[in-house]
């Protein structure tokens, strides 16, 4: 009977279903367990090097939620909204603030229990032309109250080869709101949520792998002297 | 138990499909010019304006999400976390 689950269970409910398809989509799938959980953060790196230029990977990262073949991949990706932007017309910074918004699926009886099956993000980047950087953060901003979850990602030239290679390095932390009494459950729920996240992570590389190819043909066939 | 009586539509729609075909304009006018100017050096011009004030007056009046829409209001906000160190 639903009406008597704890209030505790219902938060652990909505924790499994916002950490299992927030986690965005980037890099590879090798995830390092960098801190331990006795603070009720977790932090994960990964780090991916794309044997494209630097300026063909951004450009990637730009167009993965737009493509309508990458849409497929990344069905729970709903909707990205650019909400602000702000160009350093003197730097050559560009700042940019994106909405992206989660689709939460999973069991028809969860999404009763949570009341809502999307999940809004907000995205910030700034991309520096002058030094080659991009860096993003992405964070959420429903269910703040029971879980934080940050994304930063940043694409730099790789230093063995900077002008035909990129690498990403990718950092998610997850940080659970203090409810103590959630805390052994969080942890088996969590190993489980490892999985999603590392299968959401391969399907992004993939997603990124196959638009700079598209790229890359693209400005072949146009002709076009230049990286992209 | 309430689960299948319960059956609202959790449709997943969301607030801004409205602006899909203007959203679209501007992302395509951005991608190209992050492509062809930004990227090469040709940052002191912004490009995509119209595109930009069309989509977004559609986003203001369509964005019922008031975390999101606080984003939208302001104007020129220059924020990134910590970053990663190289």
């Amino acid at each position: 009977m639903i009406c008597f689950l704890p209030v505790s269970f219902r938060d652990v409910r909505q924790w499994i279903i916002l950490l299992a398809f927030m986690v965005l989509v980037n890099c590879n799938a090798s995830v390092k367990h960098k801190t331990p959980n006795c603070t009720m953060v977790k932090a994960y790196s990964q780090e991916h090097t794309y044997k494209h230029p630097w300026e063909r990977v951004t450009s990637a990262s730009w167009r993965k939620f737009a493509d309508p073949e990458n849409k497929r991949t990344l069905s729970h990706i709903l909707e990205v909204d650019t909400l602000n932007h702000n160009l350093d017309s003197k730097s050559g910074k560009l700042y940019t603030t994106r909405a992206i918004t989660i689709h939460a699926p999973g069991p028809w009886f969860l999404r009763k229990i949570v009341g809502q099956d999307i999940c809004h993000c907000v995205e910030s980047t700034v991309v520096d032309a002058q030094t080659r950087s991009m860096q993003l953060a992405t964070k959420n901003i429903s269910l703040q109250k029971y879980v934080e979850v940050e994304e930063r990602i940043r694409y730099d030239p790789h230093p063995e080869n900077p002008n035909e290679w990129t690498i990403c390095r990718q950092e998610t932390s997850i940080r659970i709101k203090p409810l103590s009494t959630l805390a052994s459950m969080a942890e088996k729920i969590e190993q489980k949520c490892v999985e999603k996240f590392q299968q959401n992570s391969a399907k992004g590389r993939e997603v990124m792998e196959r638009m700079c190819k598209y790229l890359e043909a693209e400005s072949s066939s146009r002709g076009i002297s230049g990286r992209l | 138990m309430g689960f299948i009586r319960d059956k609202r539509n959790s449709s997943s729609s969301t607030t801004t499909s409205p602006c899909a075909d203007l959203r679209a304009a501007y992302h395509n006018c951005f991608n190209r010019w992050y492509s062809e100017k930004f990227l090469k050096g040709h940052w002191d011009k912004e490009e995509c304006v119209a595109e930009w004030d069309k989509y977004r007056d559609c986003l203001s009046k369509h964005l019922e999400d008031k975390n999101l829409s606080r984003f939208l209001e302001a104007e020129g906000v220059k924020r990134i976390p910590a970053p990663i160190s190289k």
